[in-house]
């Protein structure tokens, strides 16, 4: 599986890294062209890349945890939650590093109030999670232009923070974030067995000798950390979570340890792809929110799955 | 091995009371339990594997229930539960290869749990399944699976809800005659009275949560059956029938 993923992986990097509205040569490079590539677009299409990691991996333990192949961190509502909380901490002057803690609560709070609303007797209703998720997501996006409206008066940041995009990139986020991405991934990689057991009903998997509700509290916190600290630099950018999961398991099955590794990598793969694509459609060097890209794409693969697993969703 | 020991047990969810004097299930006992819906059975495995958290007292072999580690648990006991169910199209092979976990202290499992699974699929008649999606499979080929990889675990003692649900007559013969043949304990609700007092050696009947009798073979009467049912039972040739 590897070989083929990062061999997809580089071209696209060398694609995003060469996309823009400065057409580059890489084989005669001006000192500007040079600057643009390495302090401009480098850490840029890195970035991508992380947070493509970050939202696909919170995604591939969503899918898990809530038993729902339509789980992600923007249909559970958890992304909005988690904008909304960083919106709020911006707006109260919040020190910057704290941002994302504060996004981390709502978030949660988000995410449980969704989980709460959907679980009966210990199972989860795959309908009822999403229709919750939607409310969450629409309540918690009026907030969000609300305040930003009322103390910005500006359109463009709620733009920003609803369709995310990657408007500010410096090397200090793009490190915390790939610290907390390589963190996350190798904690969850620790436990990919156990992550596996939560496939099960809860009485299988508890008999079978794990400890189903610390699990999933750990997993809950941890792939809402990431969707968070994702968020709270980059806005709401939906569905990555959703797609890639997908279709890591259907090339290299269910196991949850090859899921989170092929999960990750296409996440990369694809917001590096998305993000090219939305710095280089608008003639004129004008940008595109990644997350218009994102949400497209992944509007079209829902109904795609919500065709082909509709039985399944309303029978469980 | 581990016996099972109950200092009583009482439970109370909503206006649902569960009763039972103490008992005990000694190493290597086959005991149904037999009920009417509702009169307990699903709830006794429960608490009996602390799904539920009752004021029971319930012991592994002198070993408080609530003070056992959930991956010693496992171990200890094995529950195929009713609605056994799993998510993602894992392949047969695999459902039945995590029944190993506890086995293998949630490490990866090594070639000897492959061998033990590939083995357990064929005494099973799931060999040519292993490699099939599970959630394709039929209603009855699941619950097979499901027990597979129940009895993957290893464990000493097997609650087993129903395992001949959905199953045809075939298979629930194969099932519970592989049940009999086992050194392991089986605890088990059965519906199917004639199965159960086939191949099993001892016999709790419950109505409306209090344990009504607790039997071996030859004490399981007609009247006895005719008071947990609410039925007219009579016997010929060592078979039940019932009517009402």
């Amino acid at each position: 599986m590897k070989p083929l993923l990062f061999t997809l992986l580089g071209i696209a990097f060398i694609i995003a890294l060469f996309s823009g509205a400065t057409a580059i040569n890489p084989f005669a490079m001006s000192n500007i062209e040079q600057e643009i590539l390495l302090s401009l677009r480098l850490p840029r299409v890195l970035f991508s890349a992380v947070i493509g990691g970050m939202l696909a991996l919170s995604g591939s333990v969503y899918q898990l945890t809530l038993k729902n192949p339509l789980a992600d961190s923007f249909t559970t509502g958890t992304a909005s939650s988690a904008a909304l909380g960083a919106v709020l901490g911006i707006a109260c002057g919040l020190p910057v590093p704290l941002v994302p803690v504060l996004a981390l609560i709502t978030g949660l709070c988000g995410l449980m109030m969704v989980y709460r609303l959907s679980i009966n007797d210990g199972v989860i209703n795959p309908v009822t999670m999403i229709l919750a998720g939607v409310v969450v997501n629409i309540v918690a996006s009026a907030v969000i232009s609300f305040s930003k409206f009322y103390f910005e008066e500006s359109l463009s940041s709620i733009v920003f923070w609803l369709m995310g995009g990657f408007f500010i990139v410096d090397w200090t986020r793009l490190i915390v974030c790939a610290l907390l991405l390589a963190i996350s991934f190798v904690l969850l990689q620790r436990i990919g067995l156990q992550l596996n057991l939560l496939a099960f009903d809860e009485a299988s998997a508890r008999t079978m000798g794990i400890d189903v509700a610390r699990l999933r509290r750990f997993s809950f916190v941890l792939a809402t950390l990431l969707v968070a600290v994702a968020v709270s630099h980059t806005g709401i950018i939906g569905f990555v979570g959703l797609i890639t999961p997908h279709v890591a398991r259907s090339l290299y099955g269910s196991d949850m340890k090859r899921n989170l590794t092929a999960s990750t990598l296409l996440g990369a793969l694809l917001l590096m792809l998305a993000d090219a694509g939305a710095r280089s459609i608008i003639p004129g060097g004008a940008e595109l929110p990644v997350g218009i890209i994102t949400a497209l794409l992944g509007g079209v693969f829902f109904l795609y799955l919500l065709r082909t697993r509709r039985e399944r969703l309303w029978h469980g | 091995m581990a016996e099972l020991r109950i200092d009583g047990l009482d439970f109370t969810r909503g206006d649902f009371h569960l009763q039972l004097p103490p008992l005990r299930v000694a190493t290597g006992e086959k005991l149904a339990i037999l009920g009417e819906n509702g009169s307990g059975k699903s709830t006794l495995l429960q608490l009996l594997t602390g799904l539920l958290d009752g004021k029971e007292q319930i012991y592994y072999d002198q070993q408080l229930l609530t003070q056992i580690p959930t991956i010693e648990r496992a171990r200890i006991f094995a529950l195929l539960p009713q609605q056994a169910q799993v998510i993602f199209p894992f392949s047969v092979f695999e459902v039945v290869l995590f029944g190993r976990f506890a086995q293998t202290d949630g490490r990866n499992p090594q070639e000897n749990d492959r061998v033990q699974t590939r083995l357990l699929l064929d005494q099973l008649d799931l060999t040519h399944l292993a490699e099939r999606s599970f959630n394709q499979l039929s209603g009855g080929e699941q619950r097979r699976v499901m027990l597979a990889r129940a009895l993957n675990q290893q464990a000493q003692i097997l609650f087993l809800d129903e395992p001949n649900a959905s199953l045809d007559v075939r298979h629930s013969l194969d099932i519970f005659q592989f049940l009999k043949q086992t050194t392991q304990t089986v605890i088990s609700p059965v519906h199917d009275i004639n199965l159960a007092a086939n191949f099993f050696e001892r016999f709790w009947l419950l109505k409306n949560g209090q344990l009504l009798a607790d039997v071996s073979h030859d004490e399981l009467t007609n009247e006895l059956l005719s008071e947990t049912f609410d039925v007219q039972v009579s016997n010929t040739a060592g078979n039940f029938s019932f009517s009402r």
